[in-house]
C-alpha cells in the first residue's frame, strides 16, 4: 500500500520540488520535504531531486551537511531515488564547472556529452525519449510506453552497471537510468513524464 | 530517439488569461474560465510542455501570479515553463518554487550578468532565451519587451551571438504572425546556421494541426509552440496531437 510509505524528499534549494511532491501526492504517499539531517538520516525513503549546476549542488549539501545523513542513510540500506541531477551526485565526481567530487554512493563518474559522440546533435538534450530495458526491470513493469522528458547535458557513464539499467539513443546508447541494491536513479525526470512518469513512481513506491 | 514537441503557451496579465494578436491583447477569462475550458490535468496529456507567461503591460503582482500558476500546473505532470519580468535572481527563485522547471527571458536575454547567475544556480538547461521579431522587407528586426524594444544587434549576427549565452534553448516568435491563425513563418528559420547548436522552439501563427505538422517537416526545429486559446479549444489539442502522430510526426506517447 503506498498510502502507508511516508517519503522525504531532500531540499537543498535548487530547483523545482513542486512537481515531484505533487506525483508522489497524487499516488498517495505521505511526503515531506527536509533539509534537516537528522531527518534526512532517519528516512526509510528519500528522493534527492534537482536540476542545476553540480558544483553549485555539492557545495548546497555539504554546507547544509545533508551529505554526512545521506551516507547514514545508505549505510543503513534506505531507499534512495535522484533524479536527474540528483542520479548525478550519487556519482563519484563530475567534470561540470570543473572537478568536483559527488556523494560517491557508486562508483560512476558523470561527464558532458562530447559533440562528437551524440553527432553534432544539440545540447541539452530535451524533450521526450524512449528508455529502453530489459522486460525484468521492475522500475518499468507495467508500462506500455518508455517516453520519459530529459533535460540535461550531462550523464553518468555506464561503466560496471548491467543488470536493472535503461538505456537511452541520443547519438550514443547513454544511461538513463539504474537500479543498484537500495538506489535508485532516473536520468529523465517522471514527475514531469506523465502517466509514465506516474506509474514508474509507483513502482518504485512499490518496491520499498 | 527524441521526440518533437508540442508546446502549448498561456498569456496572463493581472488575473486573467489573453489572447494575442501582433501583440495585441485580448481578454478572454479569468481561471474559472481557464479551468472550464482547459482542464490541464487532461489537457496535458496531449501536449509536451506548457509555457505560462506573465505579458502584464504595467506593474504586475508576482504573488498572484505564482497563486494562479500553482493552481494551473497542479496534478500537471509535464515540464512547466514560466516567464515574465524576470529582471532578478528572486524572482527566478520564487518562479521555480511556484513550480517553474523552466524559466523564459525575454526583456532581460542581454542581461549577460543576469543570465551568468541564474545559469549557475539552475543550469543553462533551464533557461529559455525568448526572441520577438518581425520581418522587415528581406531582414528581420529582433525586439524585447513585449515586442516594445528593438534589439540593437546586427540581425545578422544574433544567432551567433546568443549561440554563446548560457541559455539551453531558444524560443523565436514571430509578432506579424502572432494570434493570425495564418500559419507559421519559416523564413527565418532558413536564417539559422546549420551548427547552431541549441534546441529551437518556434511560435506564432499556428491556426490548426497542418500549420504544425508543415512546421515539424523542416529540419533543426525541434519544438513549436502556440498560444492561441480559441483555436485548440475543446479538444482542439487532442485532435492535433493525434493528426500529427497519424502523419508519422515522432511525438511521445503515453
Amino acid at each position: 500500500m503506498i498510502k502507508k510509505r511516508e517519503v522525504v524528499i531532500i531540499d537543498y534549494g535548487m530547483g523545482n520540488i513542486y512537481s515531484l511532491y505533487n506525483a508522489l501526492k497524487y499516488l498517495g504517499a505521505k511526503i515531506e520535504v527536509a533539509d534537516n539531517p537528522s531527518k534526512i538520516s532517519k528516512s526509510k525513503i528519500l528522493m534527492l531531486p534537482g536540476v542545476g549546476s553540480f558544483k553549485k549542488a555539492m557545495q548546497q549539501i555539504k554546507k547544509k551537511k545533508i551529505d554526512e545523513a545521506i551516507f547514514i542513510a545508505n549505510e543503513k540500506r534506505s531507499y534512495i531515488f535522484g533524479i536527474c541531477l540528483g542520479m548525478q551526485l550519487f556519482s563519484l565526481s563530475s567534470n561540470e564547472g570543473g572537478y568536483t567530487k559527488g556523494l560517491g554512493l557508486i562508483s560512476n563518474k558523470v561527464e558532458k556529452f562530447l559533440p562528437r559522440e551524440i553527432k553534432n546533435k544539440k545540447i541539452p538534450h530535451v524533450g521526450f525519449n524512449e528508455a529502453k530495458c530489459e522486460k525484468s526491470n521492475k522500475l518499468f513493469k507495467g508500462l506500455k510506453n518508455n517516453d520519459f522528458y530529459f533535460v540535461h547535458s550531462y550523464r553518468m557513464l555506464k561503466e560496471k552497471l548491467s543488470l536493472d539499467i535503461s538505456t537511452t539513443n541520443y547519438g550514443i546508447e547513454f544511461l538513463s537510468s539504474f537500479h543498484h541494491e537500495n538506489l535508485f536513479a532516473t536520468q529523465f525526470h517522471p514527475e514531469k513524464s506523465q502517466e509514465n512518469g506516474l506509474k514508474l513512481l509507483e513502482n518504485f513506491l512499490n518496491l520499498t | 530517439m527524441l521526440k518533437k514537441r508540442l508546446i502549448f503557451i498561456l498569456l496572463y496579465q493581472q488575473e486573467n488569461f489573453y489572447l494575442s494578436r501582433n501583440f495585441q491583447l485580448q481578454k478572454v477569462g479569468n481561471l474559472q474560465w481557464l479551468k472550464k475550458n482547459y482542464n490541464f490535468s487532461l489537457i496535458a496529456k496531449s501536449i509536451d510542455e506548457l509555457i505560462i507567461l506573465d505579458v502584464s503591460r504595467s506593474k504586475t503582482d508576482i504573488k498572484k501570479f505564482t497563486q494562479v500558476l500553482k493552481k494551473v500546473i497542479k496534478n500537471c505532470f509535464i515540464p512547466v515553463s514560466v516567464g515574465g519580468k524576470i529582471n532578478h535572481l528572486d524572482v527566478a527563485k520564487k518562479y521555480i518554487d511556484a513550480g517553474a522547471d523552466k524559466l523564459v527571458i525575454n526583456s532581460d536575454l542581454f542581461n549577460l550578468d543576469l543570465i551568468q547567475k541564474m545559469a549557475a544556480t539552475y543550469g543553462e538547461q533551464s533557461l529559455i532565451g525568448s526572441l520577438d521579431y518581425k520581418k522587415k522587407n528581406k531582414d528581420f528586426v529582433f525586439f524585447t519587451n513585449n515586442g516594445s524594444k528593438q534589439v540593437e544587434v546586427n540581425p545578422n549576427k544574433i544567432f551567433s551571438i546568443v549561440k554563446n549565452f548560457h541559455i539551453g534553448e531558444v524560443m523565436l516568435n514571430s509578432i506579424d504572425k502572432d494570434g493570425t491563425g495564418f500559419g507559421l513563418d519559416f523564413d527565418l528559420l532558413k536564417k539559422v546556421p546549420k551548427k547552431f547548436n541549441k534546441p529551437i522552439i518556434y511560435s506564432g501563427g499556428s491556426g490548426n494541426h497542418i500549420h504544425i505538422l508543415e512546421g515539424f517537416r523542416k529540419k533543426n526545429l525541434d519544438a513549436i509552440a502556440t498560444a492561441n486559446l480559441l483555436n485548440f479549444v475543446g479538444d482542439g489539442l487532442l485532435f492535433t496531437r493525434n493528426e500529427l502522430l497519424k502523419s508519422g510526426v515522432k511525438l511521445a506517447k503515453w
